[in-house]
């Protein structure tokens, strides 16, 4: 499968894991795609979340002198067996593009024309997204099989932001869905929905948001597989009563969430469901 | 010249008689036009404010006790560049009931008296035939009007709960029974006194007051007349979820006005048990909510069908709708009214001023930046009312949720030995 990469910085360790990942498995990178790593409203929305030390951690990480050798430096420790190199640990994608042989492209608009020109170039099979802007229908289409978004939550249920979080408040089981993008919020057909079973084992939200990105990460793998294969088939999403979409979740209700989540760690029978 | 130019410019030359306006203004427009321009707006952005929410409110209220004028009405506005207002009996009357709320959260006495006596003024300036006069009090012809006399309805009934006087609700049913006298054979009010002559979908204010009026009353006459205003606003509810027929001459669609509507539909929905009402304004509510979401504001006026119109915030506007998101939590415990609402808030306590002169410490702006078309260059009694309010249903829900999480987890830890398929602690 030739797969193409969409991310929101060149930095950006799911990037990176994403594509690393797919070589990994045999298919074949055949461009990345990334806003600018100095994009003003990408560094915004990191330091708000982050904080301003963490980020600059990051920072000093990705762009220091050193190279990575150890998962401490990594942000999210369990993207490290995708990361992890002969000689250390991947920090950016054109580390990744070097390795694997692809070529990185850098855009303000992954919608604009030059990133149109650019994917259509490369004709990929299919395309991942891990961030950027929101894509129009035209850069939809261009991959044969679509744009594969790995979503942190069961779909239809949660759909949105913060989804780990509301699913943890709602009562809705943790889980990861690997989705086919389309113009909606979240709506495109399923191609693997499953339930993430170690929220048990999950010290805190950040914690858990790691775990779940890393497995979303083998469940794109699996996906992808899949679709190369001819045995699975993208299923429209079951339509529901109510509006499912879900939004940035505000500190308090985040407490209330982790609090959830603690009451998982203490009672681990409670996450073994299946349903 | 028009009435409204002259308006401005007497407005204006209050600086003169008041040059100790002239720093408060200028440091004003300063933040507001420094804040506008560095606010960072993303999809996983949301202000955060540094106060907290119980000095957010003690400021605000202190802003409202402020404004309570010797009469013991309380001020529309503090002009930046005229200085208070007169007592505004409507405002007056729809305030008490945030100060009774206050003083029961906080036991504060200072605070139930400046209801007493502003409940007090307004039983001195109500008319013969029931109803309570337009405008500021004292600088036109009195001319009854439905809307006040509703609005100050809402005051009165609390009042008469608070102090079970048998004279406030004597005046209370005077009130509400000439509401009901000069309402409309279709449930609306028109005429004479109705704003501007024609009939308003915004009046549902009205007949929430009424809901009111009736759950003490025990009349029927008051319920109908609020059932039957319902009936007829619900029938100007799209399938968008905008509700139509506002209807003001000269007057864009603030979003003081829209939340208006929606408060009072959701409110009599609640009161009267109404399933039609809450869902029309859950709706619209709905709609409001995924664009404050998404574009991280409301705006200040909107065109039919909620396309867009004016960038200027409205914060009366905002603070309604913090408060309808939060009923809205309330009654059907979905957590993301409650979401919403909590960033709504912060964004409201983060712009209020917490030092400077008292006239300016807590106040409300009509509009942000504060020179926004909604009432420029004033705090506004109204608007400081509906930050409390919001900023009450806040304390008394977040504390509510955070009690019911507890419960739900031990509820879930004793269920779960008995119950292996049980999920994560719910709320």
């Amino acid at each position: 499968m030739r797969v193409v990469i969409l991310c929101s910085s060149p930095y950006s360790e799911t990037g990176c894991a994403v594509a690393a990942r797919m070589a990994q498995l045999g298919h074949i990178p055949v461009g990345a795609l990334t806003l600018p790593p100095w994009d003003r409203s990408t560094l915004l929305r990191k330091i708000g979340q982050w904080g301003l030390r963490d980020s600059y951690k990051y920072a000093v990480a990705k762009l220091g002198p050193n190279k990575i050798t150890n998962r401490t430096q990594i942000r999210n420790p369990y993207l490290e067996p995708f990361l992890r190199h002969e000689e250390g640990i991947f920090r950016s994608l054109q580390n990744v593009a070097r390795q694997y042989g692809f070529s990185v492209v850098t855009c303000r608009n992954q919608n604009s024309q030059r990133a149109v020109d650019h994917m259509r170039q490369w004709s990929p099979d299919l395309a991942i997204f891990t961030g950027g802007n929101i894509l129009r229908d035209e850069m939809l289409k261009i991959p044969r099989l679509g744009v594969l978004n790995s979503h942190l939550a069961l779909l239809p249920e949660i759909r949105g932001m913060s989804s780990p979080e509301w699913s943890l408040l709602g009562g809705v089981p943790l889980g990861i869905t690997i989705h086919r993008m389309d113009s909606g919020i979240d709506t495109g057909p399923i191609i693997v929905r499953r339930k993430f079973a170690a929220a048990h084992e999950c010290a805190s939200l950040v914690d858990l948001r790691n775990r779940m990105i890393a497995e979303g990460i083998e469940r794109i793998g699996e996906a992808v597989k899949g679709l190369d294969l001819g045995s699975v088939t993208a299923v429209p999403q079951a339509k529901l009563e109510n509006d499912s979409v879900f939004f940035v979740m505000h500190d308090r209700l985040k407490a209330l969430a982790a609090r959830s989540l603690l009451k998982s760690r203490l009672n681990p029978v409670a996450e073994t469901c299946d349903g | 010249m028009t009435t409204r130019t002259l308006r401005a410019l007497n407005e204006t030359a209050g600086l003169l008689r008041g040059p100790q306006r002239i720093v408060p203004l200028i440091a004003k427009l300063a933040s507001d036009e420094l804040r506008t321009t560095f606010a960072a707006r993303h999809l996983y952005s949301y202000t955060s404010a540094t106060v907290q929410t119980a000095s957010a409110l003690q400021s605000v209220i202190n802003w409202i006790l402020r404004a309570q004028r010797g009469d013991g009405g309380i001020a529309a506005y503090y002009s930046f560049l005229s200085g208070y207002s007169v007592s505004y009996p409507e405002v007056t009357g729809y305030i008490i009931p945030t100060l009774y709320d206050f003083a029961q959260a906080t036991g504060n006495p200072a605070v139930t008296h400046a209801a007493e006596r502003a409940t007090q003024w307004l039983l001195s300036v109500q008319m013969s035939l029931g109803a309570f006069a337009g405008g500021l009090h004292g600088t036109s012809r009195a001319q009854p009007s439905i809307f006040n006399t509703g609005q100050i309805l809402q005051g009165l009934v609390r009042a008469h709960i608070e102090s079970r006087s048998a004279q406030i609700m004597e005046r209370a049913v005077a009130a509400g029974d000439w509401l009901v006298t000069v309402q409309q054979t279709d449930g609306a009010w028109s005429g004479p006194a109705a704003y501007q002559g024609s009939a308003h979908t915004y009046y549902s204010m009205v007949s929430w007051a009424l809901a009111q009026l009736a759950a003490e009353s025990h009349e029927p006459r008051h319920a109908a007349a609020a059932n039957k205003n319902i009936d007829w606003v619900l029938k100007h509810a799209k399938p968008s979820g905008w509700i139509d027929g506002i209807n003001l001459r000269e007057h864009p669609l603030y979003l003081h006005f829209i939340a208006y509507v929606i408060q009072g539909i959701l409110e009599c929905g609640i009161l009267l048990r109404r399933e039609d009402a809450i869902v029309a304004a859950a709706k619209s509510a709905w709609v409001l909510l995924r664009k404050f979401e998404t574009n991280k504001r409301l705006l200040g006026t909107y065109q039919p069908e909620f396309k867009a119109g004016s960038k200027f915030t409205c914060l009366t506007g905002n603070a309604q709708m913090s408060c309808v998101w939060l009923r809205l939590f309330e009654v059907t415990g979905d957590l993301r009214y409650l979401n919403a609402a909590l960033k709504m808030n912060e964004m409201l306590k983060q712009l209020i001023a917490l030092k400077g002169r008292r006239e300016v410490v807590g106040g409300v702006a009509g509009s942000y930046p504060i020179w926004g078309a909604y009432q420029p260059m004033r705090l506004i009694s109204w608007g400081g009312k509906f930050l409390a309010d919001a900023l009450l249903l806040e304390q008394r829900l977040t504390r509510q949720v955070e009690i019911d999480c507890d419960t739900k987890s031990k509820n879930s830890e004793a269920d779960s030995e008995f119950k292996p398929e049980a999920s994560q602690c719910a709320s």
